[in-house]
C-alpha cells in the first residue's frame, strides 16, 4: 500500500516536473529571442522606448478602452444631436425627409402622455416620474438615515442586520418585481392577507391587477423602489457615520446631551455632504426608473384593462425603439436629450452646493 | 500552552474535512440523481402539458425501493437542507482552521466543535461526528488540562458552584439610611437605566421590523416556488408547508421545459466575457491615467468623467443603430447571420466609472515604488502586472463582482437586441428578459405563479450565493465607491 502511494506521488511529481520544464523552456526561448532583438537594436543604435513620447506609450494602454468608448459612448453623444435635427428618420433604409431644429423637441413636449396627460389614460410620463421622485426619494433617505443611525448604536447582531439590509442590492430587479407583483395579488396575495388581520375588506382590493386604481398601483411602485433603493443608502450612510470622529460623541456624552440633539447637531451636519450626494444621485436614479415598472406592470406600464398609465420618462423613450411607436428614433433622441438636460441641471446644482461645503 | 495538542487538534480537524467534503459531494450527487429522476408532464404538440403537473403521482424506483411523490419530495428537501447547512459550515471551518493561531483557542472553540458534531449527527455524517467529539476532548485538554474522565467528573462540581452562586443573596443597600444626595443619584441612575433599556428595545424593534420587510419577499419567493399550482393561487395561502409538499419538480420544469437552462447559459456567457473585457480595458486605461505622463491627460480624463453624467438612454438609441443592419450588422439581419452575443457583450467591455474607481486606487500606490522598479529595469507593463495589479486586487475583484451583477441584471439592451430577432432572438434571451417575457401559462391561459416565482428564485439564488461568499469585498466596495463621490 505504502509502495503504491509512493509510486502515485512519484507519478504526479513527474507530471508536475515535465509541465514545469516545458514552461521554463518556453521562457528560455522567449528570453533568447528578446536578447537577440535587443542585440540587434543595440547594434543599429535604435532605442524605441527612449524616443517615443509619453502619449505614444499611453495610447497603447488606452487604445482598447478608447476604441470601445469611441464607438459606443462618444459617437452616440454626437449622433444624438444629429438625430434630433432629422425629420422622419427611417432606420431600416437610413433615409430622412428633411431637417428641423426644434421640430422633434416640440413633438415630444406637446405629445400626449409626455407632459400633457393623455386623454385616454389621464396620466403623463413626466407627472408620473415626478411623483415617484418626490415621494420615494425623501422617504428612502429618511428611512436609510434612521436605520443606519440605529445600526450604529447597537453592538450585538450589527453585522447580521447589516447583511440583511444589504440583500436587496444584490438581487435581480425583474425577479423581485415579479415576487412583489405576486405579493400584491388581489386574491390570496400576502399583503391582502395581512390587511385582513386588521379587518380591512379585501375582496376586490386590487393593487397591480385590472381593478386597481392609480394611487394603489403607484403605492406598490413606490414601495418597491424604496425597498430596492434602501440597501445602497444604508451602506453609504453607515460608512460615513462610522467615519465620524468619536471625540464629538464623547464630548456630547460628558455634557449629557439628549440623543435627539446628538443626532441633529452632530451626526447629520457631519455627514451632510454625503446626504446631499445621495440625494442628488437618488433623484437622478429615480428619474431614470424603468426596470421596476416593467417588472411590476409589464412593458405597457399599466395593469391590463385600466384607464391610467404609470409610464416614466425612460419608458416613454424606449417605446420609440421597441413598442407601439417603434422606429421614430429622432423623437426618442429628443426626449432623451430633455432627460439629459434635467440630469445636467441636477448635477450642476450638486457641484455648486458641495463646493460651498454643506456642513454647518 | 501545549503546542503538540494544538497541532494534534489541527490535524484531526484536517482529517474531518475530508469526510465533510465527502458528505457534501454525496449530498450533491444524490440531489442531482434524484432531481434527474423527477418526472415531467408529457409533451403534447411540442408543448408541455402544465395543467396536470400537480395531479401527477409518479412512483420512482431508487436503490431498490419504491418512492412515491411525497417521499421523493421529502428526500430532496432534506438533501437541500443538508447542503445549505454543510457547505457554509465547511467553508467557514476551512478558513478558520487555516488562520487560527494557538492564542485564539478558548473554551468557546471547544464548545462550538461540539455543536458542530451535533449538527453532523443530524446530517448523517457519523464519521465527522466522532472525529469532532474526539477533537472536542483534545481541545478541553488543551484549554483546561482535563482528561475526558476528569472533565466528566468536574461537571457536577461546576453545576453545584453555579447554583450556590445564584443562591447567594445580593447585598441590599438600605435605602432609608442613604442621605438625600445618594438617594437622588440612585434614582437618577435607575431612571437612566430604564430609559436606556426602553431605547434599546425600541431600536431593536425598529430594526427587526425593517429587516422583516426586507426579508419577507425572499421568504415568500422561496415558499411559493415550492408550492403547487393550487397552493400558489388559492385565496388563503399557507405560510409554512411541510417538506413532503416542497415541489422540486417546479424547478425542473422551469429549467428544461421553459428553457431557463439556455437563458442562464446565455447570461453566464455574456457576464464572463464582458467582465474579462472590462477588467482588461479598465486596468490598462486606469494605469495610463494614473502613471503615464502625457500631454492632455487631465483633459481626456475630465472629458471621460463628464460623459458619466449622460444617461444611458441616450447611448442606447444610437448604439441600436450602430449594431443593426446599417451599422455593424450584428442584429436585424436575416435569420442565421446575427451575432447576438457580440451585440450584447462588446458595448459593455469598458466602463468609465470603473476606470475612475481604479485610477483612484492606483494613484494611492506610492510613486517611489514605480521609480524603484524602473531602476531595477522593470518595464511599464511588467510593473503594472507584477506590482500594481496585486496591490489593487481587492478593487479589481470588487469590480469583477459588480460587473457580473450588472450583466445578470441587464434588461433593456438585451431586450432591444433580441426583440428585433423574433423567434431566433428568443434563443438569446438573458434571464431578465426571459423572466418578463416567458409566458408562464397553462393551456387554459391561467398564469402558473408557482413556476414564475420558481424562475425568479432560480435567478436570485446564485446572486445570493455569490453575495454571501464575497460579502466583505462587495460591502466594502460599495461603501468606498460611495464615499468617493
Amino acid at each position: 500500500m505504502a509502495n503504491l502511494i509512493i509510486k502515485i506521488k512519484k507519478f504526479f511529481a513527474m507530471i508536475g516536473k515535465s509541465i514545469k520544464t516545458f514552461f521554463w523552456n518556453v521562457r528560455r526561448i522567449l528570453n533568447n529571442f528578446k536578447k537577440r532583438v535587443g542585440n540587434f537594436l543595440d547594434r543599429h543604435h535604435i532605442n524605441p522606448a527612449g524616443k517615443a513620447p509619453g502619449w505614444a506609450k499611453a495610447l497603447i494602454y488606452l487604445s482598447p478602452a478608447l476604441v470601445v468608448l469611441a464607438v459606443f459612448t462618444f459617437w452616440p453623444i454626437i449622433n444624438s444631436f444629429a438625430l434630433v435635427v432629422y425629420e422622419n428618420y427611417n432606420m431600416t433604409n437610413n433615409t430622412i425627409t428633411g431637417y428641423t431644429i426644434f421640430g422633434n423637441f416640440i413633438r415630444v413636449l406637446t405629445d400626449e402622455s409626455f407632459i400633457v396627460p393623455a386623454s385616454h389614460t389621464g396620466s403623463s410620463a413626466v407627472i408620473n416620474t415626478l411623483i415617484i421622485v418626490f415621494i420615494s426619494v425623501p422617504i428612502s433617505i429618511f428611512l436609510a438615515l434612521a436605520i443606519s443611525v440605529a445600526l450604529n448604536s447597537i453592538k450585538p447582531l450589527k453585522g447580521f442586520f447589516q447583511t440583511i439590509y444589504f440583500l436587496p442590492y444584490v438581487t435581480n430587479t425583474i425577479a423581485i418585481g415579479l415576487v412583489f407583483a405576486y405579493m400584491f395579488k388581489t386574491d390570496g396575495g400576502l399583503v391582502n392577507q395581512f390587511l385582513k388581520i386588521f379587518g380591512v375588506n379585501v375582496t376586490g382590493l386590487s393593487w397591480v391587477e385590472s381593478n386597481a386604481v392609480y394611487w394603489r398601483s403607484m403605492f406598490v411602485l413606490i414601495f418597491y423602489s424604496i425597498w430596492s433603493a434602501l440597501a445602497f443608502k444604508i451602506m453609504v450612510f453607515l460608512t460615513s457615520i462610522q467615519g465620524i470622529d468619536k471625540q464629538y460623541y464623547q464630548a456630547a456624552a460628558i455634557d449629557a446631551t439628549p440623543k435627539g440633539r446628538i443626532f441633529s447637531k452632530i451626526t447629520v451636519p457631519l455627514i451632510s455632504p454625503m446626504i446631499f450626494y445621495i440625494t442628488v444621485t437618488s433623484v437622478i436614479g429615480a428619474f431614470k426608473i424603468y426596470n421596476a415598472i416593467v417588472a411590476l406592470f409589464g412593458v405597457a406600464g399599466a395593469p391590463p384593462g385600466v384607464r391610467y398609465n404609470l409610464q416614466s420618462i425612460v419608458m416613454y423613450i424606449y417605446q420609440f425603439i421597441d413598442g407601439s411607436n417603434a422606429g421614430n428614433l429622432s423623437v426618442a433622441a429628443a426626449a432623451s436629450l430633455i432627460l439629459f438636460a434635467i440630469i445636467l441641471v441636477l448635477t450642476i446644482v450638486q457641484m455648486q452646493v458641495s463646493k460651498k461645503r454643506v456642513h454647518y | 500552552m501545549d503546542k503538540q495538542l494544538f497541532q494534534k487538534s489541527k490535524k484531526i480537524e484536517k482529517i474531518t474535512f475530508i469526510f465533510d467534503l465527502l458528505a457534501i459531494v454525496t449530498y450533491i450527487a444524490l440531489f442531482l440523481i434524484l432531481f434527474n429522476l423527477l418526472e415531467l408532464p408529457p409533451v403534447i404538440n411540442g408543448r408541455m402539458n402544465l395543467d396536470i403537473l400537480q395531479f401527477m403521482t409518479p412512483t420512482y424506483e431508487f436503490l431498490g425501493s419504491n418512492l412515491d411523490k411525497w417521499q421523493m419530495n421529502s428526500i430532496i428537501s432534506i438533501l437541500v437542507i443538508f447542503m445549505v447547512v454543510a457547505v457554509p459550515m465547511f467553508v467557514i471551518n476551512v478558513k478558520k482552521n487555516n488562520t487560527r493561531t494557538i492564542y485564539e483557542i478558548d473554551s468557546y472553540v471547544a464548545t462550538s466543535k461540539f455543536v458542530q458534531a451535533m449538527i453532523n449527527v443530524l446530517s448523517f455524517n457519523f464519521i465527522s461526528t466522532g472525529l469532532r467529539i474526539y477533537n472536542t476532548f483534545v481541545l478541553i485538554k488543551f484549554v483546561k488540562g482535563y482528561n475526558a474522565k476528569e472533565f466528566f467528573k468536574s461537571i457536577p462540581g461546576a453545576i453545584r458552584a453555579k447554583i450556590a452562586k445564584m443562591k447567594e443573596k445580593k447585598v441590599v443597600i438600605d435605602e432609608e439610611n442613604l442621605d438625600s444626595y445618594s438617594a437622588s443619584l440612585k434614582k437618577s441612575i435607575r431612571r437612566q437605566t430604564t430609559v436606556h433599556v426602553f431605547r434599546l428595545f425600541g431600536t431593536y424593534l425598529f430594526l427587526v421590523t425593517m429587516a422583516l420587510i426586507i426579508i419577507i419577499p425572499f421568504y415568500w419567493m422561496v415558499l411559493t416556488s415550492l408550492k403547487d399550482f393550487t397552493g400558489a393561487t388559492t385565496n388563503n395561502p399557507e405560510f409554512f408547508i411541510g417538506i413532503s409538499r416542497w415541489n422540486w419538480v417546479n424547478y425542473k420544469v422551469v429549467l428544461t421545459a421553459l428553457n431557463f437552462g439556455v437563458y442562464i447559459k446565455n447570461t453566464v456567457i455574456v457576464a464572463v466575457f464582458s467582465t474579462i473585457g472590462t477588467i482588461f480595458t479598465t486596468v490598462l486605461a486606469a494605469y495610463a491615467f494614473a502613471r503615464i505622463e502625457f500631454k492632455g491627460r487631465e483633459v481626456l480624463f475630465s472629458i471621460l468623467i463628464m460623459t458619466m453624467m449622460i444617461p444611458g438612454e441616450l447611448y442606447i438609441i444610437t448604439n441600436f443603430i450602430t449594431v443593426s443592419r446599417n451599422g455593424l450588422g450584428w442584429v436585424g439581419m436575416p435569420t442565421g447571420q446575427n451575432q447576438y452575443f457580440l451585440a450584447m457583450i462588446i458595448p459593455f467591455v469598458t466602463s468609465i466609472s470603473y476606470i475612475f474607481f481604479l485610477r483612484q486606487n492606483f494613484k494611492q500606490i506610492p510613486e517611489s515604488l514605480y521609480k524603484a522598479a524602473r531602476v531595477d529595469g522593470c518595464s511599464d507593463f511588467k510593473y503594472l502586472t507584477r506590482v500594481m495589479v496585486p496591490i489593487a486586487s481587492p478593487t479589481i475583484f470588487t469590480i469583477t463582482i459588480l460587473n457580473v451583477f450588472s450583466s445578470w441584471n441587464a434588461y433593456i439592451w438585451p431586450r432591444i437586441i433580441t426583440g428585433v430577432g423574433g423567434v431566433e432572438g428568443q434563443q438569446y434571451w438573458l434571464i431578465s428578459n426571459a423572466l418578463r417575457d416567458t409566458a408562464f401559462v397553462q393551456e387554459s391561459g391561467r398564469v402558473m405563479y408557482n413556476l414564475q416565482i420558481a424562475a425568479s428564485a432560480l435567478v436570485t439564488v446564485p446572486l445570493l450565493i455569490v453575495f454571501f461568499a464575497f460579502r466583505k469585498y462587495i460591502m466594502n466596495g460599495i461603501g468606498r465607491s460611495g464615499t468617493k463621490g
